[in-house]
């Protein structure tokens, strides 16, 4: 299977201006050399906590945001520098869904011109054709016909993120950017609309790019995962070497404060100290360094490769000099 | 019909509730309309004229000579219908006008033999509030400058608006040299002196309606240009605009549809707000001398002959009340309308 989508060396980086005429004083590293890829169906999660890019990311795949520097590549067309013409044909295939259910949806409008929109920017179908193809979407997310005629504000938060859905799965992608999709929901609506997305993936043949801070909801979704650390990725895997073997420390952190529910289970918890570094001035050598539990000189020197160090056919991607010794 | 949002119906219904904003506005607009008609109530011209058997209807008519009245054979100018009336009256015949309430127009000088004007409020002469210095009736005067301010403020508002929503917008939206350079096209712009500018050109031509307005606007597009820009480099930024974009919208339908609909409350807010300043604009430079040219009536010229016949009470009584009641309608308009677009009342916690 080849790779839907192909992003190398992917850099993002947001100026920091000052002065009277606004000049450059300095970069925020929020994507720092990213390289992954996507398969068609396939849903890729990527975890980390806030502030590590992961959003940028995403939005820079999905052409919100110009690159720095690097390729992405998608369905062997490289969209890196596209402008609005030639772009056109590939955001429909891309999609996005956002993290807030309320700013998401414009509160001016009603239900059935949010779900038009996509078909009158790509000039789809008459306006019956249209009204039956919202009407169809509405009934794929779960939502009532009279949705149509009512406004955002009338919806609760998981009823919107299915508006939501409904928008990006209109025109029919062949990937979609989750960007923190039920972060904002309740935990009862979070898996209501994780199993929506599910279905519609199992349905539609989509490929996710998942992103999330919360790795339990991560592991029900995705097939491989991508820790990510200031503006780079620490660990690229399957989903489940990831849980049962992660080899970052930073991995490890993080799958030990996944809450277990059972009490009897006692286990041992690393637990970060400190706060993310700047992103405007990360640290030298390996970014982790400034809280890693086992660093060592090296660390604090050499920026360790993202290398693949698995014995089997799945590649398990590490950045860490503990382990690429 | 249009269907309206129903967070802007419940918008207009707490305008309503707010009793003070809601009647003020009933009352400017009563106000505005009857200066718009202002011609049917306070006029030199008749309103309807039966004279042998044929009507006529002066107001809105061309020129009427007098000649066609039989008030002489080389009566070739306007009728002075107040002298027809009494000639009707004499003759006792099946001809008859009526007047309007007021039968003054605002340039119309109305002299004595016996004393000098101003003269005070006479209901005998039917100027009901007195006449200017000029012997011109007080509320023709006031009634058509009313007109003549309120149509300036709502001309310059619309100016204003039309730029600086363009520039704020393009502003906000494309960022980069052309938000930088605006910037400090704006920072100069409000330092340059707006009252010397306006003296100085007012000095090397004569300004009328248009010329001021657009003076005025030239000094005045930046409030709005900087609070537009203010307010779509916000809403540039939120999700349902990234939405809009991955879809693939065009910049044009992004403005259009998503960020200017959402920017339309604080627009309107500062709408009251921006008529009254016009008011006040208007009438200190026409106090001052610079606005526009005599006779045009107007509230700034009245307040300066006000200040210099101080014991002609009526001229300063009339004029300061007439710009009271409209300021404070203007304003509790303004505060009712930002009462009811408070987003804090709208906004839906779950």
């Amino acid at each position: 299977m080849s790779d839907l989508l192909e992003v190398k060396n992917l850099k993002k980086y947001f100026p920091i201006k000052g002065g009277i005429l606004k000049k450059k004083i300095g970069n925020i590293y929020a994507v720092d050399d990213i390289s992954l890829s996507v398969k068609a169906g396939e849903s890729v999660g990527l975890v980390g906590e806030s502030g590590c890019g992961k959003t940028t990311l995403g939005r820079t795949i999905a052409r919100l945001y110009e690159a720095t520097s690097g390729s992405i590549t998608f369905n062997n067309r490289n969209i890196t520098k596209l402008k609005y013409n030639d772009l056109k044909s590939t955001k429909r295939e891309i999609q996005v869904i956002f993290q807030d259910p309320y700013e998401s949806l414009n509160s001016r409008h009603t239900i059935g011109s949010i779900l038009e929109e996509p078909f009158q920017i790509h000039k789809i179908g008459n306006k019956k054709e249209r009204v039956s193809e919202v009407k169809s979407l509405l009934k794929k997310v779960g939502l009532p016909e009279d949705a149509y005629n009512r406004y955002p504000h009338e919806f609760s938060g998981g009823q919107r993120q299915r508006i939501g859905i409904a928008r990006a799965i209109a025109l029919k992608p062949k990937m979609i950017i989750c960007d923190e999709p039920v972060s904002a929901l309740d935990v009862s609506i979070q898996s209501q609309v994780l199993n929506l997305l599910l279905e519609l993936q199992e349905e539609m043949k989509l490929a996710y790019l998942f992103i999330a801070h919360d790795l339990a909801v991560v592991k029900h979704i995705s097939d491989r995962v991508a820790v990510m650390y200031l503006g780079k990725i620490v660990e690229f895997t399957d989903a489940d070497s990831i849980y049962e073997n992660p080899m970052h420390p930073y991995t490890k952190s993080l799958i030990s404060a996944i809450p277990i529910p059972d009490p009897s289970v006692k286990r041992e918890k690393t637990i970060l100290e400190g706060d993310v570094p700047s992103p405007s001035n990360p640290p030298k050598g390996c970014r982790f360094n400034t809280r890693c539990p086992e660093v060592f000189d090296k660390c604090r020197k050499v920026e360790p490769d993202l290398i693949n160090i698995s014995k089997s056919e799945t590649n398990h991607l590490v950045a860490c000099h503990l382990v690429n010794k | 019909m249009i269907k309206l949002n129903p967070l802007t119906i419940k918008k207009i219904r707490r305008f309503k509730s707010i009793k003070r904003g809601y009647y003020s506005l009933i009352l400017l607009t009563i106000m505005i309309l009857v200066s718009i008609f202002a011609e049917l109530f306070i006029n030199s011209r008749a309103l309807i004229v039966k004279y042998e058997g044929n009507y006529y209807f002066p107001t809105y008519s061309n020129m009427i000579s007098g000649k066609t009245f039989g008030l002489g054979e080389n009566y070739d100018y306007e009728t002075s219908y107040r002298d027809l009336a009494t000639k009707f009256d004499t003759e006792n015949s099946d001809n008859w006008l009526l007047m309007p309430i007021i039968p003054f127009n605002p340039y119309e000088v109305d002299l004595k033999n016996d004393s000098y004007a101003p003269f005070p409020p006479s209901l005998k002469d039917k100027h009901f509030l007195g006449t200017d210095t000029q012997g011109r009736d007080i509320i023709a005067r006031v009634v058509y400058g009313f007109r003549i301010a309120i149509f300036f403020s709502l001309f310059l508002l619309f100016v204003t608006y039309i730029v600086g929503i363009t520039i704020g917008c393009l502003m906000g939206y494309t960022g980069k040299l052309f938000d930088l350079f605006f910037q400090r096209i704006i920072e100069i712009w409000s330092n340059v002196p707006f009252l010397y500018i306006v003296i100085i050109v007012a000095s090397i031509m004569t300004p009328n309606f248009i010329l001021l307005v657009l003076i005025v606007s030239f000094f005045g597009w930046t409030n709005m240009t900087w609070i537009m820009r203010t307010i779509t480099y916000k809403e540039k930024e939120r999700e349902y605009v990234l939405a809009a974009k991955s879809l693939g919208a065009s910049n044009l339908r992004i403005i259009f549809k998503h960020i200017i609909p959402n920017t339309i409350a604080i627009i309107v807010t500062f709408a009251p707000f921006s008529i009254s300043s016009g008011i006040v604009t208007l009438t200190s430079l026409d106090y001052l001398g610079f606005g526009l040219p005599h006779p045009t009536p107007s509230w700034g010229e009245l307040l300066n002959q006000s200040w210099e016949n101080l014991d002609a009470w009526w001229i300063s009584t009339t004029v300061v009340t007439a710009m009271i009641i409209t300021l404070t309608t203007v304003t509790f308009v303004g505060e009712a309308v930002r009462e009811a677009l408070d987003p804090k009342l709208h906004t839906i916690y779950e």
